[in-house]
């Protein structure tokens, strides 16, 4: 007991004198510019972290090689958060702490809206690759999207399916983690603005592997669309069973629908003809992209894809960002940020005041598992 | 206690040496350390497999969260609120418990904390998948918790309490009978622990920490989300309490500090990280299966320079005769088994300060007999009565504050517990209601507790094994174990004592010393009944003989007259004359419907 | 009718899957009274072995299964050996320690085969068959199929054949089983090597129907176990009816409470478990109060 009244009078004490309060987060002008790269290298979504890493890597790699930032190199690290939001607030810290000017990931929104609040109070700029609309709510001066938002990605899904295809009959199956309910939320938004109300919604976990009982649902209501909200291997369980289940519905969802995990779960049949809406669909797309795509194969040995190429962005837009402020980070790099303008892998990114970059997706159809833009079909 | 004065210094100046983000990383190892202290309390010191710790830690959290960012409430407030939240969760997820326990209480725990996940998952309420952010920093007395520093001292603060009060806890009455229920709960039973609220107490402080942790990390991180509490996390923690040593709690804390800082000096190596604290973990439960807390006794064997030798028993002040009255009356008992009848109506009186002996060939039902007396099993049909009252089915603890008390043939003295806690654990006598105590007014446990050990030290002495008190009942030899559970009975103070085969095992020179420490006992006025296989002992001893056979009672009277019925002698042919030693029928018996 | 007999095919698959993953819980727990958490992530490497070797050579998925069984029931005996001075001992040991095992499993299936996880061609890829609008897949046919004929050779072995007989006896009663001359020791590896072997034809058939990835072990595991606990913890029946039971629980929980489906699957098996805690065969051995 004793030991708790000392204890309780050095507190008062350190209200005065808190100890190591400044911890140097003075901006140094020379030596290697320290960049972080936040992102999931174990767990459930390592996949995701690991492609991340590659691209940012490739765009670092590659500025480093020119010269790097005003004759600085850029020191790339990677840190692991696996998954958990609580090491990501963790990782937020000690990024903060040790002298890093700018971070860039993670590939889970749930992790990076963890991080936001600690590294806007550092400012620290934050290029991340989630997706979920709850982080342009942020309205954070210091996180920036190098992809678009779900409601983009659905509304222009939403779109293409109701106004274009006209399609009126459509059902949702969708997960309730952070991606699936962000997609789920936004496309019931698009089509309620559309007045279509769907004919079935049905919600799955993330772990869920048998859908014969959602799915058996959403037949008897014979929709012509099935959207799905889920992750890639998830959505090439859904696509698969379902068309066990004998339904025929046209499957349409967001990037996962594009990547060759949900073709090859589904079985190349069964995803044939799957309506993707994404940025980014196919190496093949643009003489920039089939350069990228190339250069990419030759360091890794493995075809490129929609998390390498944003990521691939995200890390150009920053390189670019610190030539124009020299190095330095804080408030300038943020802005600096903001101002570029870049063609990217992706489309065209110009930051708006809530950090979204890209305002667009593009329409895709599932050929042979590969996602080709809608217009060529 | 000694040694915690330059750990606190230690712990005092700590955060002039950090940078800001160690800072934080201790900050949330002290969590941890508060957390694995809880499961610690259940698993390690009351033996409840609990595997939904970390969703108590969830519950806590969480309650903060949507308290203060939904509907406004204060942060501290919230704080009371969630901590009662988790103590109501523990309640609720210790009621399997009552029912199961080892790898059953395991998964349905860890079933019931997967279901808390998914719930916060799907609830609007609680943020889904994304979590709550914006939690506030708590405010203290104008002192600005969002340092990672100040808020160090916080948790110093509430850790050492913390620490304090489970310290506290596993040294008192309270902990001893949880560590002997964690060692065999049906002989903690018959010695008046009541196994049910135990266990609940278990719960509900397995429920009191992780409320306290999910309350720190909701005012350090500011934000919860599910997949901080997932099943990942919770083996981290199981990993914690194994490697530190989960019957010490000071091992618990030092397992999970040193587990959260190994966690994060491997973060970036993850893939070899897992493979390197998967194989940390084998080998420490292959090689060190008390953790870091047993190491030091593993290596520094215990030099004994002599062993201490079982001094003498000193014999009871005999009591003034007592007008004859029955102690004891069992009328017309029945006890079948799935269609086995293992008794068929027995009856027999056994009056004050007698010796009643019960003998009979292997499987008659003796050790049955006993069960129903002790109130392990609950009689098919009939009526048990003592002194006068009718106890038909009562909870063996009840019987046990009645005054009756029991050895077991197959000796179940509380293997981890040293001969002192033994008889400590029979010593104490109260219902475990008492334990308000704890919170209301620790210093009347303090006094409670020391007049149990003096009354302990009396026992020791009077039996002639102070100079074991220290030891573990394992290391001592068979006799002297034999002689620690009639003084483990006796410590009870019971005017009834059932024996159980007390020769079994002995030598002839150990046999006299018991038939002395008996009739002491009896002189002293307990009434005692025995069953024994050895008839010489027997004859010797008792003052009164009831014969078993099949069940029933075959016969009944002095020795000399039990010695000569035919009746007997043809039980004890049938049963090849061979003088049993081990009633394996009965003890099967035991084992399969020991059920309480 | 027709989302309620859907919705029992999909459950019948995936307790057919379980009842083999419990069936492996359960004959390691009967005969040496361990708990082996790592069974999940054992049930994950056969998936891979079986899947790697079949797509890679092509050759039948049967030669592929085969391969997957030897793989892990070389496992099996490795854990068994390390893990030997735990049996019939400290169940929170045990506990640890095989989820050590399982953790490092998952290491190496990370290091060998990556984080990412492939998909597996079905290898029965024909139509389903159409009955009245109630939709069943061929492979759920193979799989509902294989698991029985497991379970049958098991259970021949088990009754019919000399070393099956003694690790009955062994499950009984050790030490009568040690007087009669049986050899606990191997009876101990060849059950252990049974339940990793189940645990590779488990993997091999979820393979196709799911996606291999080394955490994919997780789930099946803590299913696997709770469906074993479900049909009575040790019992051989008891695993296959746990089994079925847990997956028509699971099939019909998604469909009728959606995304709260996990939570009502562990709360009922939570209820079921206190009514009747030693499941609805009973426990083959070991008290436990």
């Amino acid at each position: 007991m004793k030991l708790t009244i000392v204890a309780v009078t050095l507190v008062a004490l350190t209200a005065c004198a808190p100890p190591g309060e400044d911890s140097g987060s003075g901006q140094k002008t020379e030596g290697p510019i320290k960049v972080a790269n936040i992102n999931a290298q174990s767990g459930q979504l390592s996949s995701l972290g690991k492609w991340e890493n590659k691209g940012v890597k490739l765009a670092v790699d590659e500025a480093n090689k020119a010269g790097g930032v005003n004759g600085r190199q850029v020191q790339l690290d990677l840190f692991d958060d696996q998954g958990d939001p609580t090491v990501g607030t963790n990782l937020a810290r000690k990024i903060s702490a040790d002298g890093y000017v700018a971070m860039l990931g993670t590939a889970e929104s749930a992790v990076t809206l963890a991080m936001a609040p600690i590294l806007k109070t550092a400012k620290i700029p934050n290029i991340t690759s989630g997706q979920s609309p709850k982080l342009a709510d942020l309205k954070s001066p210091f996180l920036f999207l190098n992809a678009p938002t779900s409601v983009t990605f659905d509304e222009t899904l939403a779109k293409y399916l109701v106004d274009e295809k006209a399609s009126k009959k459509i059902a949702l199956i969708s997960n309730n983690g952070a991606y699936g309910s962000g997609e789920h939320d936004a496309f019931l938004k698009s089509l309620k603005q559309r007045n279509v109300t769907p004919v079935a919604d049905e919600v799955v976990t993330p772990e869920q592997k048998d859908f014969n009982s959602n799915l058996a649902k959403i037949r008897q209501q014979n929709p012509e669309v099935l959207f799905i909200g889920a992750e890639e291997v998830q959505s090439g369980l859904i696509a698969k069973q379902a068309r066990e289940l004998g339904l025929k519905a046209v499957f349409a969802g967001g990037a996962p629908m594009g990547t060759d995990v949900y073709a090859t779960t589904a079985g190349l049949a069964n995803a044939e003809g799957s309506v993707v809406s994404s940025p980014y669909l196919s190496n093949e797309a643009s003489p920039a992209i089939k350069e990228f795509a190339a250069k990419y194969k030759a360091v890794y040995g493995e075809e490129a894809r929609l998390h390498v190429a944003k990521a691939y962005d995200g890390a150009s837009i920053m390189i670019e960002a610190l030539k124009q402020t020299g190095g330095e980070g804080g408030q300038k790099l943020a802005d600096a940020i903001r101002g570029v303008k870049r063609d990217g892998l992706l489309g065209q990114y110009n930051y708006d005041e809530s950090g979204v970059g890209i305002h667009e997706t593009k329409i895709g159809l599932v050929k042979e598992g590969k996602a080709v833009p809608a217009a060529a079909s | 206690m000694l040694y915690l004065a330059p750990a606190a210094v230690a712990a005092w100046l700590l955060p002039y040496g950090l940078g800001g983000y160690t800072m934080h990383v201790v900050d949330v190892a002290v969590i941890f350390a508060v957390l694995a202290i809880g499961l610690g309390l259940t698993m390690g010191v009351a033996g409840q497999i609990n595997l939904a710790q970390v969703a108590f830690f969830g519950i806590g959290a969480y309650t903060v969260a949507i308290l203060t960012t939904k509907t406004g409430l204060g942060f501290w407030p919230a704080a009371v609120l969630a901590v009662v939240a988790s103590i109501v969760a523990g309640l609720l997820v210790g009621i399997p418990a009552l029912r199961m326990q080892s790898h059953y209480l395991g998964i349905v725990t860890l079933g019931l904390a997967l279901g808390f996940i998914n719930w916060v998952t799907n609830a609007e309420i609680a943020g889904r998948a994304e979590g709550i952010s914006d939690i506030p920093v708590p405010p203290l007395f104008g002192i600005d918790l969002s340092s990672g520093y100040l808020y160090y001292y916080l948790e110093l603060v509430v850790f050492v309490l913390a620490l304090a009060f489970a310290l506290f806890v596993t040294r008192s009455p309270l902990g001893r009978r949880l560590r002997a229920m964690r060692d065999d709960d049906l002989a903690a039973g018959a010695l008046g622990a009541e196994i049910p609220l135990l266990r609940m107490t278990a719960f509900v402080l397995s429920g009191l920490y992780g409320g306290i942790a999910g309350v720190l990390y909701a005012g350090l991180i500011q934000f919860v989300a599910p997949e901080t509490f997932n099943i990942g996390n919770m083996f981290l923690l199981l990993a914690m309490v194994i490697i530190g040593g989960r019957a010490s709690v000071i091992g618990c804390v030092v397992g999970a500090l040193g587990l959260a800082f190994v966690r994060e000096a491997l973060l970036d190596v993850s893939a070899f990280a897992q493979l390197g604290y998967g194989v940390i973990v084998v080998l420490v439960v292959v090689f060190f299966p008390k953790g870091l807390a047993g190491l030091p006794a593993q290596v520094f064997r215990r030099k004994r320079a002599e062993r201490p030798r079982l001094s003498p028993f000193i014999p009871y002040d005999e009591a003034p005769a007592v007008e004859a009255q029955t102690v004891l009356e069992i009328d017309q008992i029945t006890k079948r088994f799935k269609g086995l009848i293992a008794l068929q109506d027995i009856s027999l009186s056994v009056p004050a300060g007698q010796i009643r002996g019960i003998v009979g060939p292997n499987g008659s039902g003796k050790t049955t007999l006993f069960n129903v007396i002790s109130g392990f099993y609950t009689p098919t049909a009939g009526r048990v009565r003592l002194a006068g009252t009718f106890v038909t089915g009562a909870a063996p603890y009840r019987l046990s504050l009645k005054g009756v008390a029991r050895t077991f043939q197959n000796l179940r003295l509380f293997e981890d517990l040293t001969v002192r806690d033994n008889i400590l654990v029979a010593a104490d006598r109260t219902r475990t209601s008492w334990i308000w105590r704890y919170l209301a007014l620790p210093w009347t446990v303090s006094t409670y507790d020391r007049g149990l050990r003096s009354r302990a030290d009396d026992v020791l002495g009077r039996f002639g094994l102070t100079g074991f008190a220290d030891v573990v009942p394992r290391s001592l030899p068979y006799g002297i174990q034999r002689r620690i559970e009639i003084a483990r009975a006796m410590a009870m103070r019971p005017s009834l004592l059932l024996l159980d085969e007390p020769a079994a095992g002995l030598n002839g020179d150990e046999v006299r010393q018991l038939a002395e420490i008996v009739r002491s006992i009896r002189d002293s006025g307990v009434t005692v009944v025995v069953i024994e296989h050895n008839m010489g002992l027997v004859m010797s001893l008792c003052d009164h003989v009831t014969v078993l056979s099949g069940g029933r009672v075959i016969a009944d009277g002095t020795p000399d007259e039990v010695a000569v019925d035919p009746r007997v002698v043809e039980a004890y042919l049938g049963d090849s004359m061979a003088a049993p030693t081990e009633d394996d029928t009965d003890r099967e018996a035991e084992h399969e419907h020991a059920d309480r | 009718m027709q989302v309620f007999l859907q919705t029992l095919i999909g459950g019948i698959t995936f307790g057919a899957v379980y009842a083999l993953v419990a069936m492996g819980f359960s004959i390691v727990y009967r005969t040496m009274g361990l708990v082996n958490f790592a069974h999940g992530s054992v049930v994950m490497i056969g998936a891979y072995a079986a899947s790697t070797f079949y797509m890679a050579t092509r050759l039948p998925f049967a030669v592929a299964m085969v391969v997957a069984i030897v793989v892990t029931g070389l496992i099996g005996l490795v854990i068994e050996r390390f893990l030997r001075p735990l049996e019939n001992k400290d169940f929170t040991l045990m506990l640890i320690g095989t989820i050590g095992f399982g953790a490092v499993l998952e290491a190496l299936a990370i290091l060998i085969w990556g984080a990412t996880g492939h998909a597996v061609p079905n290898p029965v890829a024909t139509e389903p068959i159409n009955l009245g609008g109630v939709r069943i897949p061929t492979y759920s046919l193979l799989v509902i199929g294989v698991a029985a004929v497991a379970t049958t050779m098991l259970a021949l072995f088990l009754r019919r054949t000399k070393l099956g007989a003694a690790m009955q006896a062994v499950a009984m009663d050790h030490e009568a089983a040690t007087a009669c001359g049986i050899h606990v020791g191997r009876s101990n590896a060849l059950s252990f090597g049974i339940g990793a072997g189940l645990a590779a034809v488990a993997g091999s058939l979820i393979g196709p129907m799911l996606y291999v990835n080394p955490t994919m072990g997780g789930t099946l595991g803590i299913k696997g176990f709770a469906a074993a606990m479900l049909g009575g913890f040790g019992s051989m029946p008891g695993a296959i009816v746990g089994g079925m039971a847990f997956g028509l629980l699971d099939a019909f929980a998604a469909g009728n409470f959606q995304a709260y489906s996990e939570l009502v699957t562990f709360v009922v098996f939570a209820l079921a478990v206190m009514i009747r805690p030693t499941g609805i065969f009973g426990e083959a051995t070991v008290n436990r109060a």
